[in-house]
């Protein structure tokens, strides 16, 4: 947690001193990180597997539109309202799991595309820009920053508590965790409501960084193939898979980006590698002899359980004692 | 404190609940057997929450629970362990545990801790609570169904063929740790294909065929029945 303030502060500055050149490629990296990082705790900590995280995109991105708003105080307003958005969406998804949540959660990210074309049109709708550019820019960076620094620093703090712990009991198995107590649906939309949150906050983002948005791009279902390559290749059900996940499409975006299709050719490629040879993704493979030898009782990389922290550090002695 | 009544459930034209009723009191050991299909565990399913019965009702510590899901009743009381286990193959041993006493028992922070820890010491499993449940023996597993359970803090415990699959001096360990458990008034209703685990703790054994209960006694007297011997060993009068 203090590593994580510390590069956020360390990033709050380089408006100051790495100057506009350094963010727009920052921006486009803390976005994908907030994407992945919220993907992943759909799907790694929930076990709610989305196809259609794009809706809250659209959604947070028309919010800021349609309220008019200065993106300074306009990408909080876009998050609510994608969050609102959520709650009644969550009522039909949640009765089903599995693909069947997959393919409805897209369905329903087409329908939102479908509304929000017929209200504001296929040609899509442009942000005033209420700032001189440099300023805006950073203002946008900032958001972007704080948006993702946001989701990984919320996620971590709740996969610590209590509620993390029955969100990754849901996903490993609904049945024994409702038999163990645990709420499913409620633990569920929790997730589900506070992802779309975090979303529908990146898609505001995106729109005052393009100032630009049109209803068949932010509702595409390529951020959501996306944010499950990202999670996938980093490490699900971890919190810095999803960064490191970022951090690899980035790279593979910036130096792939000149040769058109076969840039996707290759993330597919790279994809079925993964799922064949890395199931649990590059951080699931690298932690494991690391945590094997510390032995602790927490199951999440990085130290997100305290309380099996201690448990193991009042073994730790009495462990190296000859036996 | 458990009081099923008529209870009838069908799959299909598969009866596994004829109307059946069972009344269980606070700190008794009702053990059921009967052979496949007889609905031993579908019982289970609708005491625990997982499945609804087409009629009848279930109460349970006078509440009517008919119409409650499965983690409703886990925190009004009822424990139950799957008879193939069911962990948290992604968390430790000890999370497994904790997040029952969190959920299940309602207890926070050094509470939780304590009753996780004192559901692993008595199934015998605080040596393992550092390791990945999904990487359990059978045995582990087994046990750890029954921490789980244990560490909702059940006043109903249900336990679905713990002992199937394993070697006697394992089933025997098994039969202790149930055992020390029901000390402090726990029911428990067990369903088990080893009959000697049953009649080594049950003072009450119910026997299920085709969703009706053919008898309902001391175990002596219900495997000698006659209905009981026909069932399971093909005698014919």
């Amino acid at each position: 947690m203090k590593f994580l303030a510390l590069i956020t502060v360390v990033l709050a500055g380089v408006p100051f001193y790495a100057g506009p050149a350094w963010e727009r490629p920052l921006i486009d990296l803390l976005t994908l990180a907030a994407m992945a990082s919220l993907w992943n705790l759909l799907a790694g900590f929930a076990g709610l597997a989305s196809f259609g995280q794009q809706a809250y995109l659209g959604i947070g991105a028309y919010a800021l539109f349609a309220t008019g708003l200065d993106p300074l105080v306009g990408v909080p307003v876009a998050a609510v309202a994608a969050g609102l958005a959520a709650v009644p969406a969550s009522v039909p998804l949640l009765r089903l799991s599995g693909g069947h949540f997959a393919v409805a959660t897209w369905v329903l990210a087409e329908i939102a595309r479908l509304t929000v074309s017929m209200a504001t049109g296929n040609t899509g709708v442009a942000l005033p820009a209420a700032h001189e550019p440099l300023l805006r820019q950073a203002i946008t960076y900032w958001w972007a920053l704080a948006v993702a620094a946001g989701a990984v620093g919320g996620i971590l703090l709740l996969s610590r508590g209590r509620y993390g712990l029955a969100a990754r009991a849901v996903a490993g198995d609904a049945v024994a965790a409702a038999a163990s107590g645990v709420k499913v649906t409620w633990t569920r939309r929790v997730a589900y409501c506070l992802a779309a949150t975090g979303t529908g906050a990146v898609g505001a983002v995106l729109f005052a960084d393009a100032l630009y948005v049109q209803p068949s791009s932010i509702f595409n279902v390529q951020y959501s193939v996306s944010m499950m390559f990202m999670v996938l290749i980093g490490g699900i059900r971890t919190v810095e898979g999803p960064l490191l996940g970022a951090l690899i499409f980035f790279g593979l975006q910036r130096a792939l980006a000149g040769y058109g299709p076969w840039y996707l050719i290759l993330l597919g490629v790279i994809a079925i590698l993964m799922t064949l040879f890395l199931p649990r993704g590059i951080i699931g493979k690298v932690g494991r002899p690391w945590k094997s030898r510390a032995g602790r009782s927490y199951s999440v990389r990085w130290p997100l359980w305290p309380a099996a922290r201690r448990r193991s550090k009042d073994r730790g002695p009495r462990a190296r004692e000859p036996s | 404190m458990l009081e099923i009544d008529t209870v009838t459930k069908r799959f299909g034209q598969v009866v596994v609940a004829d109307a059946l009723s069972l009344t269980v009191r606070p700190g008794d050991a009702v053990g059921v057997v009967g052979p496949n299909g007889a609905g031993k565990t579908s019982l289970f399913g609708m005491i625990s929450g997982d499945l609804s019965p087409d009629a009848g009702e279930i109460r349970f510590a006078g509440l009517t629970v008919t119409r409650l899901d499965a983690a409703a009743r886990c925190r009004l009381g009822v424990g139950r362990t799957y008879q193939v286990p069911r962990p948290f193959a992604d968390l430790t041993v000890f999370e497994n545990v904790l997040v029952a006493a969190q959920q299940g028992a309602g207890e926070r922070g050094r509470a939780a801790r304590a009753t996780a820890a004192d559901a692993l010491a008595r199934t015998g499993l605080s040596d393992l609570s550092d390791r990945l449940a999904g990487r359990l023996g059978l045995l582990q597993r087994k046990r750890l169904e029954l921490a789980r359970a244990l560490a909702t803090r059940p006043s109903l415990l249900l336990l679905d063929e713990v002992a199937g699959g394993l070697t006697d001096p394992e089933v025997a360990e098994l039969v202790e740790i149930v055992r020390a458990a029901r000390g402090d008034g726990l029911a428990v209703i067990w369903i088990e294909h080893v009959v000697r685990a049953l009649t080594a703790t049950v003072e009450r054994l119910i026997c299920l065929a085709g969703g009706r209960m053919i008898g309902d006694g001391p175990p002596a007297e219900v495997l000698a029945s006659r209905a009981v011997q026909e069932v399971f060993l093909g005698v014919t009068p």
